[in-house]
Order: structure tokens, then C-alpha cells, then sequence
């Protein structure tokens, strides 16, 4: 049995997404580095860091997109399908923050085949802003 | 990143979704390094930096702008073209200044189908300002 994907019909302008949390440990951040090739010591030395002044490994940035996409999916379903994925990034998370990731529907479109929503969303660990802003637009199944 | 979602992982899942196979997470291809086959830097860096004569700065990630065309298969031969779009030289309001370098990498199926861009913002910063 599949996971039911939302229908458009069922969403209104304003409604939260629900939010995703994830704990960002070094283990995640060797792991993350090993399957995307990158392997700056920036990303996992905490010598390296502590040699430039940072208080340890900072997480790439590149992990968030991820992280928001799945705060999209795990809510939209297995048929939702993201066309558009933009964020920039604001501050440095490093090993144990637990980044928050939360939003909310912007606007919701209907085309030809499809419905699109679009979110506007943010990351943040604790009360200090990581991702800001950030947005995405998704096509759902009618 | 503990992104447990069967798409990725369970084939009949992803069948009886309505994929002709798994499928790969979104920003998976464009996360990962395209240039595996160069040597560590000093850094543990392999990846390119655009040989762009740059000294005395840190880099930092700005941001990312994808854009998704249809699901990665595991089937597909993908490839990537980087395309430098733009430096430009930005003040700020301490008297410092900034690079900002915007790069873009298009994604292309085995048929020369689309399949994903990355427009990703880096940004430049002299080491003594960060300090």
C-alpha cells in the first residue's frame, strides 16, 4: 500500500507544513560527505576547523535542499513532484544542532494536467534563521 | 540525511506509485561531486573551483535555485555542464566588499533530455573581514 498524495483541493493558502527536524551529527556529516563526493575537510575535521577559528565541522549547505524536500514529500506523497527548489543560506550549523524546517502554502495554481502549490519556507536551529528565504513549487495529480 | 522515503529505496513501492523503477531524491544528482576523479587538495577538496584567481578569501555557499524536469532513474546516463554566469563585486556597508560568483550546472539524460539545474550563488569573502 502507497501513501495517498494530497490533492489541491484539500490545501488552502496560509496552511503550515508540517514541520521536519533533524539532528545534524558528525557521523551524518562524514556520511552526507562520502555519498556527495565531497570530501573538503571543512565539512568533518574538527583540527581542521579549530585551526580557523570555527567552534567545529560546519555542515555543507547543500544537505538542506535535501532536508526541505523532504519536509515536502513526507507531506505531499509519492506522486507530488517538485518542479522548483530555491533557498539561501544564512548561518553555519555544525555537529548535534537540530535544524528545524517549517513553512507554509503561498499559492495554489491550476494547470492543464496539474494543480501547483507553492511554499515559502525556512530552516532554523533553535531561534537563529539558517535557510531564509526559501520556496518551492510543486505539482500534484488532480 | 535519514530521509527514509520507499521511492528511493523499494522498487514495487515505486512501481505501484506509477515510476518504472526506484527513483533518486530530487537534489540527490545535483549534490553530488561531478569531478570524482581528480586528487584530494590539500583541503580533502576534489571537486573544481573554476581556477579563478581568488587569494586571501574564504568561500562561502550563498544559496541554490533547482529546477526539476522529471524523476533521476537509476537507468539513466547522466551528464553535466557547468557554465560560469556571472562575477560581480558587491560593497557592503563597512567598507568591505564581496565577490559573488554564480555558477549553473544543466543535468541531461542519455537521449539529451533534461533532467535538472543548479544555479548556485558562492560568495567570496576576504579572510580579514571574517574574522
Amino acid at each position: 500500500m502507497i501513501a495517498p498524495t494530497i490533492r489541491a483541493d484539500s490545501l488552502r493558502v496560509g496552511q503550515a507544513i508540517p514541520p521536519l527536524e533533524r539532528t545534524v551529527s558528525l557521523v551524518r556529516m562524514i556520511a552526507y560527505a562520502g555519498a556527495t563526493w565531497d570530501w573538503h575537510r571543512l565539512h568533518y575535521d574538527p583540527g581542521y576547523t579549530a585551526a580557523r577559528n570555527l567552534p567545529g565541522p560546519i555542515a555543507d549547505g547543500q544537505m538542506f535542499g535535501a532536508v526541505l524536500a523532504e519536509a515536502l514529500l513526507d507531506w505531499l506523497g509519492p506522486r507530488a513532484f517538485i518542479r522548483k527548489l530555491s533557498f539561501r543560506l544564512r548561518g553555519m550549523v555544525f555537529p548535534d544542532d537540530t535544524v528545524r524546517c517549517e513553512g507554509e502554502v503561498t499559492a495554489i495554481d491550476a494547470e492543464k494536467d496539474h494543480d501547483v502549490v507553492t511554499v515559502a519556507m525556512r530552516m532554523r536551529v533553535g531561534d537563529r534563521i539558517v535557510v531564509e528565504p526559501a520556496s518551492a513549487r510543486i505539482a500534484l495529480p488532480r | 540525511m535519514g530521509d527514509d522515503n520507499p521511492l528511493y529505496v523499494d522498487d514495487a513501492y515505486a512501481r505501484e506509485a506509477g515510476y518504472p523503477s526506484v527513483i533518486a531524491p530530487p537534489t540527490f544528482v545535483c549534490e553530488t561531486n561531478q569531478y570524482a576523479h581528480r586528487e584530494p587538495n590539500e583541503d580533502g577538496y576534489i571537486g573544481q573551483s573554476w581556477e579563478l584567481p581568488i587569494t586571501g578569501c574564504r568561500m562561502v555557499r550563498g544559496g541554490h535555485d533547482y529546477e526539476f524536469f522529471r524523476p533521476v532513474l537509476p537507468a539513466d546516463r547522466i551528464s553535466v555542464t557547468w557554465r560560469l554566469e556571472d562575477i560581480s563585486e558587491h560593497h557592503s556597508g563597512r567598507g568591505g566588499s564581496l565577490l559573488i560568483v554564480v555558477v549553473a550546472a544543466t543535468f541531461t539524460d542519455q537521449h539529451g533530455e533534461i533532467l535538472a539545474r543548479n544555479r548556485e550563488t558562492l560568495i567570496f569573502q576576504p579572510l580579514e573581514a571574517s574574522r
